[in-house]
């Protein structure tokens, strides 16, 4: 497999390098009303054994920033511009059937929707299988279903081998996202795309297939770029978390820097939507701006409390940093403005800091 | 205590299953099986259980878009109040008995919110005629009174008069949520009926419309049957929450005393699965396992016993209780002959090294060796015989020990405190003495 | 309440207002009963008191005492009855059709956002209504094409032919062969008819066939298909089982044996093939029925009150409708297809000038006078391809979809 891949001999050695690095991330459509940016600019890494989150409303961009990575935006309409490296390869260089042979094997995607991601025609066994077949040529039949098996059983599936033969319909919401999950990984990926893998199931198994995410994480040691509107799926299992609003980032740091001291407008308000944290009712007034025609200036200033003039001319503010590898965009971050008037209230991230240092295991 | 708003008795719904030429009926899908619940008025209530449970059927069971199997559905609301039953026991307030002209002097009284904004409006007319299509339906014939009643509502509700001519596909999810409110109360009714009026939405966009919910409650007195898969949205709206499980409620109580003081198992398996916005309590969750039954067949005794993490051991057994559980699920998955030996064989063999079929089995559903020595053999016994074949016997030796108390009887109705009530053997003894007879 | 009536929602004295229900007559029906009815009226006046070698209007004249007037506006000419119910689905197709189009500005302003794409199709529904405009008023301007031995095989202007085809070359002959005319710009067949008059007649009778097929089709198809998902139970199973005998009935050899028997002009092809090809639409209004029924928006109105026939006729009609007009437009080609293949074959209505008998007409000279053929067959090739584009087009067209909300999520 990897022969086929042109390799960057300079970087491919490089250690330092992350798992996956987005630069200059732009992807836009050509539509009836011009064209489209949906993501503008967009930087971010992955580590290996990482997780790094995407959080935005539907319409940020985000998903198309994660399917912009391996390719599965469709061109044309879309049009994909910025550096992507992989494992130390260039991905923006690579042919369609390079980049496909990296989709199955190296990133793998699960979907929103179980349900259509599935074929209904073939049982669960035999769709894994083929997984793994076309992954690994040499695989005997008899070990390939054991691996399968095996996968199945690791992701939760109770009787697994029993299953084996059943077909998609015969499992349920929850368990069918257990299949998916298995499917993406018995190809020992080394970075797996969740886009919204929780939404579409009930409360109760969400926590669930998170879980079982972070468990397979720690096994396998993959990177796992998760993409999710909701901040309390974040809260359970990133490391990093991105905050993408419009096309553009708004924030980054880790977990902690985004849950104990949000420094931009919009996450605050995100994280005030939570139930259990800030008000849980209100949301936040007004919608996203349309993406053929951004606002000039902070693409957040139409919809933020704190908006001055000088948010609203030129071009988004530049990421500042604050500590570490927490930055913010936004103009009260940058000299001469005071950063207090956007702060989080101090009392209350001090409140939540605790003595005891959450240990990642 | 004043007469409720709406109080629901014994609901049934039951959906025929029919099979053959002549459509002989040969059972029944039990969605709704005898659900009792009292609603005041200006209350929210919330009904909380996985899909599946029947949540949504009671729902539309109550406001007789179904027809109820069995039960009473009765509605005191909107001057109604203060019957009394009539001779035969009958109430006159009964929804389900209403005729026709009752039925809809009802529906000005009683409206429903659905899911999915985007199939709740028909796509071909504009949303403005949507909502005043229910003005005319109710013998409203002024054009221009109904477009200014319909615009004042749509400004209400946070959108502009100036919709009234747009057509849905032009909003998106949570303003069509806005105005599936607007239709809901455009004929000032005193009960509306949420059947998971957020689930669809994003984060933000639910809080937005949560907080719509509550203030126009507030504004227009209205009660609320508030219907959800979701915990944590539960607690932000309900003043009381009843959880359902396959078709009965297993416990209800104020919001509060539920939430902080669960008496059932499956409430502390759907309270452990509310994410905690918190990156410092990564809290483990109440995982359950075991078969989801259907509720064509519902399990005997409590229901939840197939899947409850805290099924009890009968007296005399004393294992660690995730062994019990995975003991559980292997005796019921050989009783429903789903363990195929073929495929586990072969399994065993591929495995690297090599195991026997027992040690397969036996990781597979968690019980790698059991404590107690008579469950044990039992197990290595039911295995031999099913490797041989015989899968009733295995099933048979295995359901001679064990075996537990939740499924031979039903849990009955325990009250805990005024209103807080559960049905669970474990939390059977709780029983205070006395409750406190408050008027 | 004070003076005025309060428009506020929770304001309202329902019991002042309780009782009657809003149901009245719209606009397009009552313009439909306006129209629709004289148009009827002379239908039934044409069949049944007029005789077969009269004129109706000179008849209808008479008979009013208006003969002089009728005459000096030219109203002396003789509809025949499938024009007469041609003049009728026009009136349905315009007030059931066209006027809701132009009643819902937004929605049709949506419609031709989504049709306009589809390239292909907005040129199919030019040349669709070309051939309607022309087979509308053509035959009022162009008379029928007339016998005229003299002038047969005339080749079209441009065009020529070898002398030796013709008895008489009404253009100028060069080098021993025949040029066209202006007289005859697409030329003439074997009977010195002008093919351009038979093209433009043959629209008009392929927008009959069209039009009276459809709305006969549509009629039966979508009473049966919605009573069937609404009847439910033994009434649906019986009405389908009817409805699969339909289908499965060989509609094409019942047609012969009827032309043996009595002898069949294009009136009675029409209503053969019409009251036998409506099964599939009734199947495909069922079934897409039964699923707008258990749509939300559905349950929402039976909610608010409303009764059965205010849900049918205002929900689930219209939402069938976009899907039935898409598959009636695709049966249409059918029709017209079976039309020139009889006429092809010799067992058309030779008194009605269809393209296919104009085809029909030139088989036999195709090696020397391939326009006699290949104008027609152009002609009709285009439509049916056109009737396609436009039936695909339709149904992308006419299902709107939210709009993704932004960025393709
Ligand atoms: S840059 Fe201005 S508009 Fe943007 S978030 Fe900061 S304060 Fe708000
Ligand atoms: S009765 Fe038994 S099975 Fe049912 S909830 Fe209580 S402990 Fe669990």
């Amino acid at each position: 497999m990897t022969e086929s891949i042109p390799t960057d001999s300079a970087q491919a050695e490089d250690s330092t390098e992350p798992l996956l690095t987005v630069e200059g991330l732009r992807t836009k459509f050509a539509t009836d009303a011009g064209s489209l940016v949906a993501v503008d600019g967009v930087d971010f890494t992955v580590e290996k054994g990482e997780t790094v989150c995407i959080v935005g409303e539907s319409g940020s961009g985000k998903t198309v920033a994660t399917e912009s990575i391996t390719g599965l935006i469709d061109q044309p309409p879309g049009m994909i511009e910025g550096k992507i490296r992989f494992n130390g390869h260039s991905l923006t260089s690579m042919t369609e059937s390079e980049l496909r042979s990296v989709r199955g094997n190296e990133i793998t995607h699960i979907f929103q929707n179980p349900q259509e991601a599935m074929n209904h025609c073939y049982t669960v066994g035999w769709q894994i299988v083929e997984a793994i077949k076309i992954h690994d040529e040499d695989v005997t039949d008899a070990e390939a279903k054991a691996r399968a098996v095996d996968m199945l059983d690791r992701v939760g599936i109770d009787n697994a081998s029993s299953r084996f033969t059943d077909y998609p319909h015969e499992f349920s919401g929850g368990q069918k996202q257990r299949i998916m999950i298995a499917m993406a990984l018995v190809t020992d990926p080394d970075l797996l795309i969740a886009d919204e893998p929780t939404t579409a199931l009930d409360v109760t198994v969400q926590g669930q297939i998170l879980q079982l995410l972070n468990d397979l994480q720690d096994e396998f040691e993959m990177g796992i770029l998760l993409v999710t509107h909701d901040l309390g799926v974040v809260a359970q299992i990133a490391d990093r978390i991105v905050v993408m609003y419009a096309g553009k980032v708004m924030e980054r740091g880790s977990v902690f820097d985004i849950f104990d001291t949000p420094s931009h407008p919009y996450t605050q308000q995100l994280l005030d939507c939570l139930p259990g944290r800030g008000s849980a009712v209100g949301g936040i007034p007004g919608k996203l701006p349309d993406p053929t025609n951004h606002p000039d200036g902070c693409r957040f200033a139409p919809r933020c409390a704190h908006a001055v003039d000088a948010c609203k001319t030129g071009s988004q503010p530049e990421e500042i940093t604050i500590e570490g590898d927490h930055s913010v965009s936004c103009v009260y971050y940058t000299a001469g403005y005071d950063r207090s008037v956007v702060e989080p209230p101090s009392s209350e991230s001090t409140g939540k800091k605790t003595e005891v240092e959450y240990s990642d295991d | 205590m004043t007469e409720p708003l709406l109080s629901v008795r014994d609901l049934q719904k039951h959906y025929p299953i029919k099979k053959g030429w002549l459509n002989r009926q040969v059972g029944a899908a039990r969605a709704v099986d005898g659900i009792s619940f009292d609603i005041q008025e200006g209350e929210t209530l919330g009904i909380v259980g996985e899909s599946g449970c029947g949540k949504s059927t009671a729902a539309t069971s109550i406001v007789r878009l179904e027809e109820p199997t069995a039960g009473e559905v009765i509605f005191n609301g909107s001057g109604r109040g203060g019957a009394s039953r009539n001779a035969d026991g009958t109430h006159p307030n009964d929804v389900t008995r209403f005729d026709r002209r009752e039925l809809k002097r009802f529906r000005r009284d009683v409206q429903m919110i659905f899911q999915d904004p985007s199939s709740s409006f028909d796509p071909r007319m504009p949303i403005g005629d949507t909502v005043a299509e229910m003005l005319i339906v109710h013998g409203m014939n002024d054009k221009h009174r109904r477009r200014a009643i319909v615009e004042d509502l749509l400004e209400r509700v946070g959108l502009s008069g100036s919709d009234y001519d747009r057509y849905p596909h032009e909003f998106s999810g949570g303003q069509k949520q806005r105005i599936a409110l607007a239709r809901a109360l455009v004929l000032n009714p005193s009960l509306i009926v949420a059947d998971e009026p957020v689930s669809a939405l994003d984060v933000s966009v639910k809080a937005e419309i949560l907080g719509l919910i509550r203030d126009l409650q507030a504004e227009f007195d209205l009660s609320l049957l508030f219907i959800s898969h979701d915990m944590s949205v539960i607690r932000e709206i309900c003043d009381r929450v009843a959880v359902m499980y396959l078709g009965e409620i297993v416990e209800i109580g104020d919001t509060e005393t539920v939430f902080a003081d669960p008496q059932h198992p499956y409430t502390e398996a759907l309270l452990s699965a509310i994410p905690v916005p918190d990156p410092r309590s990564r809290t483990e969750q109440i995982e359950l396992t075991g078969t989801v039954p259907s509720p064509t067949n519902p399990p005997s005794g409590c229901r939840f016993h197939t899947r409850c993490h805290r099924v009890i051991q009968p007296d005399g057994t004393d294992i660690d209780q995730e062994s019990w559980r995975g003991l559980l699920n292997l005796r019921d998955s050989i009783a429903a002959d789903e363990v195929d030996i073929e495929q586990i064989r072969e399994l065993a063999q591929a495995s690297e090294p090599e195991v026997t079929v027992e040690t397969q089995i036996r990781s597979e559903f968690g019980i790698a060796s059991l404590a107690d020595s008579v469950l044990d053999s039992a197990v290595t016994e039911a295995i031999e015989q099913l490797a041989a074949d015989r899968q009733a016997v295995a099933a048979e030796t295995l359901a001679e020990v064990v075996w537990t108390p939740c499924e031979k009887r039903e849990p009955p109705e325990t009250t805990h405190s005024d209103g807080h009530v559960s049905r669970c053997l474990l939390y059977e003894h709780d029983q205070p003495e006395t409750v406190a007879a408050d008027d | 309440m004070a003076t005025e009536r309060p428009d506020r929602f929770d304001q309202i004295d329902w019991d002042e207002i309780a009782g009657s229900t809003g149901r009245e007559l719209s606009v397009n029906l009552k313009l439909m009963l306006l129209t629709g009815t004289p148009v009827v009226l002379l239908g039934l006046y044409d069949h049944f008191v007029v005789g077969a070698r009269e004129a109706t209007f000179e008849r209808l004249g008479e008979d009013l005492g208006l003969a002089s007037q009728f005459e000096a506006i030219g109203l002396t000419f003789d509809p025949s009855s499938l024009d007469i119910l041609f003049v009728f689905t026009l009136f349905l197709f315009l007030w059931f059709v066209l006027l809701p189009l132009y009643q819902n500005p937004r929605m049709t302003r949506y419609y031709w956002k989504e049709f306009k794409r589809n390239r292909p199709a907005v040129v199919s529904l030019l040349w669709l209504g070309l051939i309607f405009i022309g087979g509308v008023i053509g035959p009022f301007f162009i008379s029928m094409p007339e016998q005229n031995l003299i002038a047969a095989y005339q080749p079209p202007v441009f065009g020529s032919v070898d002398q030796v085809h013709v008895s008489q070359c009404m253009g100028s002959i060069e080098n021993g062969r025949c040029h066209g005319t202006w007289e005859y710009p697409l030329g003439t067949n074997r009977g010195g008819e002008d093919v351009f008059a038979a093209v433009v007649h043959g629209m008009t009778v392929t927008m009959q066939i069209a039009f009276i097929t459809t709305t006969i089709v549509a009629a039966i198809g979508i009473t049966f298909g919605t009573v069937s998902a609404y009847a439910g139970g033994w009434a649906d199973e019986i009405m389908m089982r009817f409805t699969d005998i339909i289908l499965s009935f060989p509609t094409l050899l019942f047609f012969l044996l009827i032309l043996y028997i009595y002898g069949a002009g294009l009136g009675m092809f029409i209503l053969v093939f019409a009251a036998f090809g409506w099964g599939g639409t009734a199947r495909y209004v069922r079934s897409k029925a039964l699923s707008v029924s258990e749509e939300e928006f559905v349950k929402a109105t039976r909610i608010s009150g409303a009764g059965t026939y205010r849900i049918v006729r205002r929900h689930i009609v219209p939402n069938t409708a976009s899907s039935v007009i898409t598959q009636l437009t695709l049966i249409i080609p059918g029709f017209l297809l079976a039309e020139a293949q009889l006429a092809y074959l010799g067992i058309g209505d030779t008194a009605v000038p269809t393209w296919g008998q104009l085809i029909s007409s030139g088989r036999n000279a195709i090696d020397f006078a391939p326009w006699i053929v290949l104008v027609p067959g152009t002609v009709l090739f285009f439509t049916i391809l056109a009737f396609n584009f436009l039936g695909d087009a339709l149904l992308d067209a006419l299902n709107p979809k939210a709009e993704s909300e932004a960025g393709g999520e």
